[in-house]
Order: structure tokens, then C-alpha cells, then sequence
């Protein structure tokens, strides 16, 4: 499957001009996006990035967005995403915010440096227009070249001319570019895109024209030119927007909107932690208890357990003759574990996919709002101690909701040090909500001292394990560097097409990895290799002072960890033991699909190692206490 | 002795002098923040500098903002 986006994606017709969105973080190409766009055609996401893009039909031609970029170079996950787009498309609209334009321009001159044909969008006038900024629009068409169409995207101003303008594109030849290619080698076989970006020492770039041409390097990858040249190249890009915003741009001292008022208040930590605990608090409610407890409860038990399943296990049985070789076939679709047909499709449609809907909507709210990167910002000194940076926040809040899709979220907290660290914590330490709400219940009954108590050890174990991680694993901590966009009020548009396209992305990764697993276990489910394992614990569970029982508790916390919370509402226990053997099922193994999901994501050793890791710190913690309380 | 990125209060301005990383000098270098004055916005104890230069906020991490070293910090 291509991910580059092109015209040939649509059935079979001549390949169409490909136009591409392309600007900084939060200027607004979605909503240009949608109101260029006349339908959809494809959500893709690029190989082993969280990062998704959409391609959709306009007037007579294809049109694609593009991760927020304020240059083509490859810093990080999105930049390498939009630099493939950029250098595949025939036209480019730049989208440039009006409020920020020094920063913005030097996208624009990159793009035209590159030589690819360019109409600029100069969005958000009305806020620069409340901001005071005073832009002479035709002052920089003539200092650009390329049409300039003043845009008020949200409210489709501009549009119009825009669309109409966009034949016009073109790529003036400044020509100063061009004197840091005669440092490229003569016969060297790229175009003015790429060599561009190879003077400004861009590697993936450097990759691509080396295997696209061996006889230019042998063998040693990159670096065509002195890695300096970048900066001289940036400096002189900076001075011509310096240059250029001087003439066309008139400013009166700024003064302080209401977003920026609010992001001062959420960047305090005094009156920040009090605003990020409120929306926090509220996030938890919406998901882990409307969603996660009520809907996920009457989906369960009214529409999976008194329709669905009942009825799935009718048809299979009439369907299949009872003949003694089609037996295992039968179980595997219909055993009241884990069948193919019955429990895996309701954990996935009545569990997983109200969730991780609830979810995308939450986390596209707290992006869209500015909010998300401003908790990165306050939880940062603290998550700076345990290996991590405040980026990390993210997998760690969709965590809570459920681990599996956290483990996919840590793709975007940076390198493969914090990655690791934050999926074994998120797999030890991070009890998902339907394991929490179970949890809630039992120790709600036993008074509020067991659950700060509950609350404490988690903690404790968490920051332990976190330095621990911190210390043993190689390499140094990323600290954090973060655009913080502007606080505005998020577009409900904008977060639905977000959560509709995360949703069918995890859908499509999951499904197949769920129902493999299922398979798998309920073969050894069927040929007994549960039972005996079960039998093989025993000499465990006396050691965290719970009796034998225990152990199917922890059979189940091996499939689904809310399972094994709820197995305890059978046992006979003391308080003290009720308390120990939550602790322990919550830092016990990852539940299945979040294992399988760290195995992908990670590899077979890490996730064998957090596996048995989690047996280690689970029974370790557990003995720790069993002997404190006497049990 | 020069002072580091790390040491300036909320309010004051000054200019980022030395950004020892090469990758995060050039995307200090392509947002503007190497042109002229920038401002602390904010600044969170053992925690994050903010930065700001026209309108644009940067968040630096307390172990990257040590790395940087300004110039001429007055008070605003």
C-alpha cells in the first residue's frame, strides 16, 4: 500500500494534480482542509507513526493534508511525514498565520527555495486585525512572487479567491539558494527540491538520493555537504523574512487576549495544577465513568450478554454438525472465554471501541484547545526525574482509560529510551479504568483509608520503578522542547474527523491482532494448558497470603485485567487480603491485547521481559506487604 | 562568567547567545527566536523556561535550558 498519496489512488483515472496543505501547527489547514475538500477519499497513516493524513477530491484536482510543520527538514515524526508530501506534490498551498508571520514566512521561503509552485494562504486576518497587526497583502505578494489570498478560514473567507488563484502557483527562482548547490556533486541526480534540502544537511533526504543512486556515494550514507552550510542557510532564509515582514507589516504593541491570559494562568503552577487537576477530573468522569462504567456496562450485560452472545452461540450450534472433530472448531468461535465470535467481539466493539472513542475525543479537545501542551509543560520537572519528559504526560493520562491504546500513544514521546520507560511503567503501574472502576467498588466498601493506601503503593512503585528504568537503561534523557500554540476554543468539526480517523486506524490495527490472540488461547484453553497452569501457581499465592483461589483470579488477570479485579468479589477475604490482592493484580501482566500490543510495538524480548517483570514486582510487592500486615 | 538560559527570571529580556545542540539551534534558528530579544514568560521552579518572541511560546526543559547561555539580560 502506497503511503505517499498519489493521483493514482483514484480508481484507475489519469493521474490528477496533487495539491498539499502545508503550514505550522494550528493555523488552520484543517479547516481549509474541509472547506476546499468535496469528499473524502482515503485516511492514511505513515508506516510506524501515529501521524494521519487525509487525501480528498476537490475541483480537478487531489487534495492532501499535511502533519503542522514550520519547516521541511526532519526533526521529528510529523516533519518527516510532510517533507515526503512536499516533495511528491505538484502544488503547494501555504497556509500562514497573519498573527504570526516572521515565524510562518520561513516555511513560505523554504517552499519557494525548493522551486515548488506555491499560492499562500494568509489565514487568520480577523485575529490579526483584532491584534492590531496591519498587513499590506499586496506588499508581500510583490516581495514573495506568488499569489497571496487573505483568508478567514473558519468562517470561509477567502476561500473562493483562493481556489481560484490556485492555477496561478508559481516558484520564483531566487537565485541565492542556488549557490550552496555548486557544494553538490556535478552529476548529481536529484531535482531542486531535493538538492534544497540536501545543502540544509536534510539526512532523509540524503538516504533517498544515495539508494536511488548508488554510484553517487559508495556505500557510506550521507552527508553530501558540511553540516554547517544548514545554518548559514537558515541565517540568510531568516534575514529575508526579517527583511520582508519589516516592509509589508505595521504592529501595535500587542496586549493580552484572553488565551493568552488563560495560558498564563494554566503555565502557573499555582493557579495551573488546581485548572489541570479540574479538566483532568472532568476527563476521568466522562470516560471512566459514563463510558467506561455505565455504557461499557449496559453493553456488556444487556446487549452482548442477553442478545448478542446468546445468539451468535445459537447459530454456530445449529450451524455445525455435531461431529467430534468439529468440536475444537466450535469452542474456539463460541468458548465463553475468550470465542472467536462471541467474548473477542464484545470486548472489541462493546469494550475497546466506546473507549478509545471517548478517548480520541477527549485527547483531539485537549490538543485543539492548547491544553495538552501545557500540561506537558507543568508535568515536566517531575516526569524529568524518572527518565521521561513532559510529552510523556499523554500516554500516561490515555492510560488510565486503557493501557493497549496508551502503549500505541508512546510513539510520540520521543526516543526509544523514554518509549521504553513509559510502556513499562504504563504496563507495571498504570491501572486501566475497567480494572479501576472494579477496584473503586471493592475498596469503597472497605473505607477511604485503603484507597489512599491503594493509591500510595501504586505511586511508590511507580516513581521506584521509573528511577530504576531511568538508572539501568543506556543513553540520556530528551528534555523537553515544545511550541506551545495559542489557547483558542476547540472546533467540534475539526475533533470529530480526528476521532473518526484515529478510530478506524485502531480499529484496523487491532482487529486482526485480537483475533489471532483469541485463537491462541482458546486452543490451549481447550487442551487444558489453562488448568495446569493454574495448578502450577498455587505455591504463589500463599506467598502474597491469599488462598488458593487466588489463582484463578490470576488466570483471568492473564486475559483482562478488570476481569481479575472482579474475580475478587468472590473471594472470601479479610480487608488486609482484599487490599494486598488488588495491589497485586493491578502491578501483575499487562493484559492480553495491551501484551500483544507492546509486542508490536516494541519487540518479543521487551515484552517477555516486562511480562516476567511484572510477575517479579507484582509478587515481590505483594510478599512485601503480606509480611507488613501480618497475613 | 556568562549566564544560562536557566537562570533568568520571569519578565526579562535578553538574547539567546550559545545553543550548543546543533538540531535544536536550527529549530531555534528557523522559529526566530536566534534574531533578536526574546522574553521569559515564565519560568517553573526546577521545572520549564518559557520563551516567547512575537507571540510564539517555546517551552524548554530545565536540563536543555542549562545548556543555553544569554546575553545582556535586563529587566523589562
Amino acid at each position: 500500500m502506497s503511503h505517499v498519496p498519489d493521483g493514482e489512488d483514484f480508481d484507475g483515472d489519469a493521474p490528477e494534480e496533487l495539491v498539499a496543505l502545508v503550514g505550522a501547527p494550528n493555523v488552520g489547514k484543517s479547516v481549509l482542509f474541509n472547506a476546499i475538500a468535496d469528499s473524502y477519499v482515503d485516511v492514511s497513516n505513515y508506516p510506524g507513526t501515529t501521524v494521519e493524513t487525509t487525501l480528498a477530491r476537490a475541483e480537478g484536482f487531489a487534495l492532501t493534508d499535511t502533519p503542522g510543520a514550520y519547516g521541511i527538514s526532519s526533526f521529528n515524526e510529523e516533519e518527516r511525514v510532510t517533507r515526503e508530501i512536499v516533495l511528491e506534490a505538484d502544488t503547494v498551498i501555504n497556509v500562514v498565520d497573519a498573527t504570526h508571520l516572521g515565524r510562518d514566512l520561513f516555511l513560505t521561503l523554504q517552499l519557494l527555495d525548493m522551486g515548488i509552485p506555491t499560492v499562500v494562504a494568509l489565514n487568520m486576518m480577523d485575529e490579526a486585525r483584532a491584534d492590531d497587526i496591519d498587513i499590506d497583502v499586496e506588499g508581500l505578494e510583490d516581495a514573495l512572487g506568488v499569489p497571496v489570498v487573505p483568508t478567514v478560514a473558519i468562517d470561509g473567507t477567502g476561500v473562493d479567491a483562493l481556489e481560484e488563484r490556485l492555477p496561478e502557483a508559481t516558484a520564483p527562482e531566487d537565485p541565492s539558494i542556488e549557490s550552496w548547490f555548486d557544494e553538490l556533486p556535478a552529476d548529481l541526480a536529484a531535482n531542486r527540491r531535493e538538492k534544497t534540502l540536501l545543502v540544509e544537511a536534510d539526512e532523509a533526504t540524503a538516504v533517498q538520493v544515495t539508494d536511488r543512486d548508488r554510484s553517487v556515494a559508495d556505500g557510506g550514507v550521507p552527508g553530501f555537504v558540511d553540516p554547517a552550510f544548514r545554518e548559514q542557510i537558515y541565517e540568510h532564509r531568516r534575514e529575508r523574512v526579517g527583511d520582508i515582514v519589516d516592509r509589508i507589516q505595521s504592529t501595535e504593541e500587542r496586549r493580552g487576549s484572553l488565551g493568552e491570559r488563560l495560558s498564563d494562568l494554566m503555565l502557573d503552577p499555582l493557579t495551573g495544577t488546581p485548572i489541570a487537576l479540574a479538566v483532568l477530573g472532568l476527563v476521568y468522569y466522562v470516560i471512566g465513568d459514563l463510558v467506561a462504567q455505565r455504557l461499557v456496562d449496559f453493553l456488556e450485560s444487556v446487549v452482548f450478554a442477553e442478545y448478542y452472545v446468546p445468539f451468535v452461540q445459537g447459530a454456530v450450534e445449529s450451524a455445525l454438525p455435531a461431529a467430534g472433530w468439529l468440536e475444537p472448531v466450535e469452542y474456539v468461535l463460541i468458548n465463553s472465554n475468550l470465542g472467536l465470535l462471541t467474548v473477542t467481539v464484545q470486548y472489541i466493539l462493546g469494550v475497546l471501541l466506546p473507549l478509545v472513542v471517548a478517548f480520541y475525543l477527549a485527547i483531539g479537545a485537549l490538543e485543539d484547545s492548547g491544553v495538552l501542551p501545557r500540561l506537558a509543560v507543568l508535568t515536566d520537572r517531575g516526569l524529568s526525574r524518572i527518565g521521561l519528559n513532559g510529552r510523556a504526560i499523554v500516554p500516561m493520562i490515555v492510560g488510565v482509560g486503557c493501557v493497549t491504546m496508551a502503549v500505541i500513544t508512546t510513539r510520540m514521546v520521543g526516543s526509544r529510551r523514554e518509549r521504553l520507560i513509559a510502556t513499562g511503567l504504563l504496563g507495571l503501574a498504570i491501572p486501566c479504568s475497567a480494572q479501576l472502576g472494579v477496584i473503586l467498588g471493592l475498596l469503597a466498601g472497605l473505607g477511604l483509608v485503603w484507597w489512599f493506601g491503594y493509591l500510595g503503593v501504586l505511586l511508590l512503585v511507580f516513581g521506584l520503578a521509573g528511577v530504576a528504568l531511568d538508572r539501568t537503561l543506556p543513553g540520556e534523557t530528551q528534555g523537553l522542547v515544545a511550541e506551545l500554540p495559542r489557547m483558542r476554543v476547540p472546533r467540534p468539526t475539526n475533533i470529530l474527523r480526528k476521532t473518526y480517523n484515529r478510530t478506524k486506524m485502531f480499529l484496523t490495527e487491532a482487529i486482526p491482532l485480537f483475533a489471532a490472540t483469541a485463537v491462541v488461547i482458546s486452543l490451549m484453553d481447550y487442551a487444558g494448558a489453562l488448568d495446569s497452569l493454574k495448578e502450577s501457581m498455587a505455591p504463589l499465592t500463599r506467598v502474597v497470603g491469599m488462598p488458593a483461589d487466588f489463582a484463578q483470579v490470576l488466570i483471568l488477570g492473564l486475559i483482562r485485567r478488570d476481569f481479575a479485579a472482579a474475580g475478587m468479589t468472590d473471594l472470601a477475604i479479610t480487608p488486609a487480603q482484599t487490599f494486598v490482592g488488588l495491589v497485586v493484580v493491578t502491578l501483575f501482566v499487562p493484559c492480553i491485547l495491551s501484551m500483544v500490543m507492546i509486542v508490536k510495538e516494541r519487540n518479543v524480548t521487551t515484552g517477555a521481559l516486562m511480562w516476567i517483570g511484572s510477575w517479579v514486582v507484582a509478587f515481590g510487592v505483594g510478599g512485601l506487604l503480606a509480611v507488613v500486615m501480618g497475613l | 562568567m556568562s549566564a544560562h538560559l536557566d537562570d533568568v527570571s520571569a519578565g526579562t529580556r535578553f538574547r539567546l547567545d550559545r545553543v550548543p545542540d546543533t538540531d535544536l539551534r536550527a529549530r531555534l534558528l528557523r522559529l526566530g527566536f536566534l534574531d533578536g530579544q526574546v522574553t521569559c514568560r515564565h519560568r517553573i521552579r526546577n521545572g520549564p523556561v518559557i520563551i516567547s518572541r512575537d507571540g510564539t511560546e517555546l517551552a524548554i526543559g530545565r536540563s536543555v535550558a542549562a545548556d543555553i547561555e544569554v546575553a545582556r539580560v535586563t529587566r523589562a
